[in-house]
């Protein structure tokens, strides 16, 4: 247990800035404390709250900030990632302020953070339940494409009527002779609200299915917070026949850490060829550091070495 | 066992913060009070704008982010989240409005007079080259014989008393403590009145100009007339934590603007009916851009674009501005799921046939003659698939 004195240290070196500690004000925080409650409460509903302005522009991570910046104490270990790197510009912008904020521990080991805030992707190495994800959301409403009217669009919701979300998929099925979506592919979640996971590849929307760790998912600039709780069932709308799948990267090695099977990004070269990467930036230094010999605390993954997810049968 | 991230990224944006600043002169505090008092209408549209009055700050802002609007607006409104909101003023009244300027289209003479008050109305938009060179002589008011009133009824009183208007609903009691308020509280469709004209008043002055302009046009139900419009000052009355007496804490500058239709009432009857809009500071275009569109939101149905929903979230000046400039970040995981589909689908083209489903001809994205069963695919503005897809993929 930690004096008071240690607690409160972070909040006097704020005072000092002339800001509260963690930038909100305490009326701020307790709301999205409270609707982040709610949101846990029921699965995957888009819970409405004020959202603050924060130093940094909209629609640039305000979302998922408003809720590290409520959760964070002085004893966390704070990880940001934006596309799954550490080191990208808008990534360190917003682990900086909340470190400045919070006076909270920052890392780029995913084992090693309590928070990882992210913009669209989730880690390879497995979470654990004492570890909170807070993904940043540019668009909450799964059901933007068919009813750009958000009134709507709740009730919708409200009477779970999602079928024409099923009429997307078999019009894609028609017209392309598969899903089309890309990242953000709607998924139910525990058999009852249809959900964007945030724009994840769909290399990481099974990652959430009776995942350990608790993700809070929050759009700033739409006002809405929502949850997949641990345990929670998580699926991506799919067919009898026609099954969700992650992206096929088969044989893709990254050319840095030499591994496969897990989500890479595309370098193009100047001689018209390809370069694969690692896209979780940590991972892949873990991995060199490794291979240079170094102690590295490795965790294990959701896609093992041959690609097989770590829940058997759930991709089809 | 955590250790400190600092990485090639932190120090680039850092630089290039510094090299923003070193690209202009520095901001003295002699600039910021020359611009606070040079330029009152910059300031009074991002005090508007950012929903705080605090001319000072605003200048700051401004002087701060080299001018940029958006900037300025966001620097404010980000101050304002670190502030807890103690208390709130008791409401306005029009007639109790320390009125320098205000004017109605609908009748040529009103009780207590139009008064002009300061405008570049009448200017000749010609530009001033003698003070560029300094040469310009200054120029001053000459008092008035009498001194104009303080106060002034109001346009629609004067109306409601001939039974043209709807008669005002009694006020609700004063409650410090539950004012609505869009800045601690969501907002959900039907808003609030409260809500609305919040929302209104905090709007992006272009996209207010934007969407009004559309309505006044002709893409609207109406032509309204400005039944008044009033530049004024405005005491900020509040309640004394300990006496619990009424005090002021100050004035702010305000403007208003109403729109008054012939559409309201019933065939039977038919009555004049109302779009209002006010702001902190003055800000002519948008007080009466937004009441038209204030007007507009209340028909039964009014055009997409004038839809309460579309109008009070596609104004948002913060949001819209943010979530443009998010373009600019990194994109490139959700791009690559987007290209595997592309690669995917180009394929099984060449193949044939994909996990069992015959693929016909690609229909064009943009197309709309492919049929099932004979039907159009897609009909009642229905998105085909393919551009929905790239809907998704650019969030």
């Amino acid at each position: 247990m930690n004096n008071l004195t240690q607690l409160a240290a972070p909040y006097t070196a704020t005072q000092k800035s002339g800001y509260s500690y963690g930038f909100l004000d305490e009326f701020a925080k307790r709301e999205i404390r409270r609707r982040a409650l709610k949101a846990v409460a029921i699965p995957g509903y888009q819970v409405p709250y004020a959202s603050r302005e924060l130093p940094i522009a909209r629609g640039w991570g305000t979302g998922g900030l408003q809720v590290t910046l409520s959760v964070a104490g002085p004893n966390s270990v704070i990880k940001v990632i934006d596309q799954g790197a550490d080191d990208s510009v808008n990534a360190a912008n917003l682990r900086r302020f909340i470190a400045r904020m919070t006076g909270a521990q920052t890392t780029t080991d995913t084992l090693a953070a309590t928070i990882i805030q992210s913009r669209h992707r989730i880690p390879e190495e497995i979470l654990r339940n004492d570890q909170l994800l807070v993904l940043q959301v540019p668009d909450p409403e799964p059901l933007r494409g068919v009813q750009p009217d958000l009134s709507q669009a709740r009730i919708m919701h409200g009477d779970a009527d999602y079928s024409q979300m099923w009429l997307t998929l078999y019009e894609q099925l028609v017209f392309f002779g598969r899903f089309m979506q890309g990242a953000s592919y709607p998924v139910l979640v525990n058999g009852r609200h249809l959900m964007s996971p945030s724009p994840i590849p769909r290399w990481d929307t099974p990652k959430l299915h009776q995942a350990a760790h608790l993700t809070l998912l929050s759009a700033g600039r739409e006002k809405r917070l929502y949850a997949v709780p641990p345990y929670t069932d998580v699926r991506p709308i799919e067919f009898d026949d026609v099954f969700f799948q992650v992206e096929a990267q088969q044989g893709w090695r990254c050319h840095q850490s030499n591994i496969q099977n897990k989500f890479m990004t595309e370098l193009p070269q100047a001689d018209g060829t390809l370069l694969y990467e690692l896209s979780d930036t940590s991972y892949a230094q873990k991995i060199v550091a490794q291979a240079a010999g170094n102690a590295i605390n490795l965790g294990p993954t959701y896609f093992d070495d041959q690609g097989n997810f770590y829940h058997p049968g759930f991709l089809k | 066992m955590a250790y400190v991230a600092t990485r090639g990224g932190e120090n680039a944006i850092q630089q290039s913060e510094q090299l923003f600043h070193d690209l202009r002169s520095a901001v003295t505090p002699a600039f910021v009070q020359n611009l606070l008092q040079t330029m009152p209408y910059l300031v009074d549209r991002v005090m508007s704008e950012a929903g705080l009055y605090a001319p000072e700050l605003a200048a700051l802002a401004l002087a701060q982010s080299g001018g940029d609007l958006y900037e300025s607006v966001l620097l404010l409104r980000a101050y304002c989240s670190t502030q807890p909101r103690l208390t709130y003023a008791q409401p306005v009244q029009s007639a109790d409005l320390f009125t320098v300027r205000r004017i109605s289209a609908a009748f040529r003479e009103i009780p207590g007079g139009q008064i002009l008050g300061p405008s570049l109305d009448y200017s000749h938009r010609l530009l001033r080259f003698d003070l560029l060179d300094g040469t310009g002589e200054p120029t001053a008011v000459t008092p008035a014989e009498q001194a104009a009133n303080k106060v002034y009824p109001t346009v629609a009183d004067w109306q409601r008393s001939q039974d043209l208007i709807a008669p005002l609903p009694e006020p609700e009691p004063f409650d410090s403590l539950n004012t609505p308020d869009i800045t601690r509280e969501p907002v959900a469709f039907p808003a609030p009145r409260a809500h609305r004209l919040q929302a209104l008043s905090r709007a992006d002055t272009g996209g207010t100009l934007a969407l009004g302009y559309a309505s006044m046009r002709g893409y609207g139900l109406t032509h309204p007339t400005i039944n008044e419009l009033r530049l004024a000052y405005a005491d900020v009355k509040l309640t004394h934590p300990l006496t619990g007496k009424p005090f002021s804490a100050g004035q702010v500058r305000v403007s208003q603007a109403e729109v008054v239709s012939t559409g309201g009432g019933t065939p039977e009857k038919p009555m004049l009916e109302l779009g209002f809009c006010a702001t902190l500071g003055w800000n002519e275009v948008k007080v009466i851009a937004a009441s038209m569109l204030d007007m507009e939101m209340n028909k039964p149905n009014p055009h997409p674009a004038h839809r309460e929903e579309f109008v009070l979230y596609h104004t948002e000046a913060v949001e819209g501005s943010g979530f443009c400039i998010h373009f600019k970040l990194p994109h490139y995981v959700t791009f690559g799921s987007s290209m595997d589909n592309v690669r995917n689908v180009r394929e099984s083209q060449t193949r044939g046939m994909f996990e069992g489903v015959f693929v016909q001809s690609i229909a064009k994205p943009t197309g709309n003659k492919a049929a099932i069963n004979g039907q159009p695919a897609h009909t009642n503005g229905h998105v085909p698939p393919a551009q929905r897809e790239q809907k998704a993929g650019v969030a």
